[in-house]
């Protein structure tokens, strides 16, 4: 967006035809992120009893239409927000990151409760020792499961986060351009994430249990102790 | 009177007290071996040579009444030499309530005879038991992973397989 001078203000106002027009005066960022700060629709992966808290949250007594997020949808196309609530196993991880993937940006990701932070008790072969071995997450709840206080808490926080998004200042290049992305090929946009990278990759390479892989190419040192 | 060890089973050619005639008439042909614990939680047990495993379950199907299959699994005994894993059956006749737990023995990497012709049930109940322990069972339609992912590596039920760490950082 170029800078608006005042002479130009003028002028638009005179091509109006009266001085007494109204002009609301923002920029498209403030706009944006206000608009997409209040509509956060959710896709909640409710996979245990973090579900059930989520639910709680939704529903009259802690209210998340407060927030402006109470529509719950159930298409990954029309959600702005994973919600991933509950013990997440590596056949349904599988799942988890198709979902994700087909998500539109902006989107951002919770980690609810315990288990999909960490595995939570769940320290056996079948159980997903944090979903962050598949899909960049931008908050972690505590809890098992979490209040739905918390949830309600960390939802605004991520309204916060969004307030201070700059992924539209993000420019797209033409697939046609010498540099663009091939599909395959593992990109870091910057802006809004500083944590994993945005994986642009084919089914194969990234519905097989690759996040631990990933991690290690990215030369991310496994935790210790997990 | 032949004895047969396994883990603290005790084996003998003599059926325990509870066990109806139909049963005994039905298994007399396959030479099945009685656990000596009379009553294994409710389950007589008997074991079967692998060979001849469905067919025992079909004379019980056939002569003795036993219409559904209840549970099918396995026993990992990594100690034991030669033949690693039990496998266990357990019917039952929904008629007069009796019950029975047929096992065989089966080494690493050797195939047991499916019973999926006889009960439907077995289908999913094998593919479990293939899934965890990794017998193969002859005869099975489709015989895949059904818990885990197709491409996990491992047989977890397995007592060789560890308790946590299995799939951190693995190449």
């Amino acid at each position: 967006m170029s800078e608006v001078t005042q002479t130009e203000i003028t002028d638009m106002l005179e091509a109006s035809g009266s001085s007494e027009c109204s002009i609301l005066l923002s920029t498209v960022k403030a706009v944006a992120n206000w608009s997409r700060k209040n509509s956060v629709w959710p896709l909640p992966l409710g996979l245990s009893c973090c579900g059930i808290e989520f639910m709680a949250t939704a529903a009259s007594r802690y209210d998340m239409a407060r927030f402006g997020m109470e529509v719950a949808r159930f298409s990954p196309r029309q959600a702005d927000l994973l919600l991933v609530a509950g013990t997440l196993t590596y056949k349904m991880a599988q799942v988890m990151t198709r979902l994700y993937d087909q998500m539109a940006e902006p989107k951002w990701v919770i980690s609810m409760g315990a288990c999909a932070s960490s595995g939570g008790m769940y320290r056996s072969y079948p159980v997903v020792q944090g979903i962050d071995e598949f899909i960049p997450v931008d908050f972690y709840i505590s809890g098992c499961p979490p209040r739905p206080d918390s949830v309600l808490n960390v939802l605004m926080k991520l309204q916060d986060k969004i307030d201070r998004d700059r992924s539209y200042e993000l420019t797209i290049e033409s697939p046609d351009a010498p540099d663009a992305l091939k599909v395959g090929e593992v990109a870091v946009l910057p802006g809004r994430r500083h944590g994993p990278p945005v994986a642009l990759a084919t089914d194969k390479e990234r519905y097989v249990r690759t996040g631990p892989q990933k991690r290690m190419a990215r030369g991310v040192k496994p935790r210790e102790g997990r | 009177m032949e004895r047969v060890t396994e883990s603290c089973m005790v084996y003998t050619d003599e059926a325990p007290e509870g066990v109806s005639e139909a049963v005994r008439n039905a298994l007399t042909p396959f030479g099945v071996k009685w656990s000596e614990h009379p009553v294994h939680g409710g389950w007589p047990g008997c074991l079967v040579d692998r060979a001849r495993w469905a067919e025992a379950f079909q004379a019980l199907k056939e002569q003795a009444g036993f219409d559904m299959l209840v549970d099918h699994t396995a026993v990992d005994y990594p100690e034991r030499a030669g033949e690693r894993f039990t496998v266990l059956g357990l019917a039952m006749n929904l008629e007069t309530q009796e019950r029975i737990m047929l096992r065989t023995r089966v080494p690493e990497g050797e195939s047991v005879p499916t019973l999926v012709h006889l009960w439907k049930s077995a289908d999913w109940a094998e593919r479990e038991t293939f899934d965890m322990f990794g017998i193969p069972f002859e005869g099975h339609p489709e015989l895949t992973r059904i818990y885990m992912p197709q491409d996990f590596d491992g047989w977890p039920l397995r007592r060789d397989f560890p308790m946590q760490g299995h799939n951190r950082f693995k190449d």
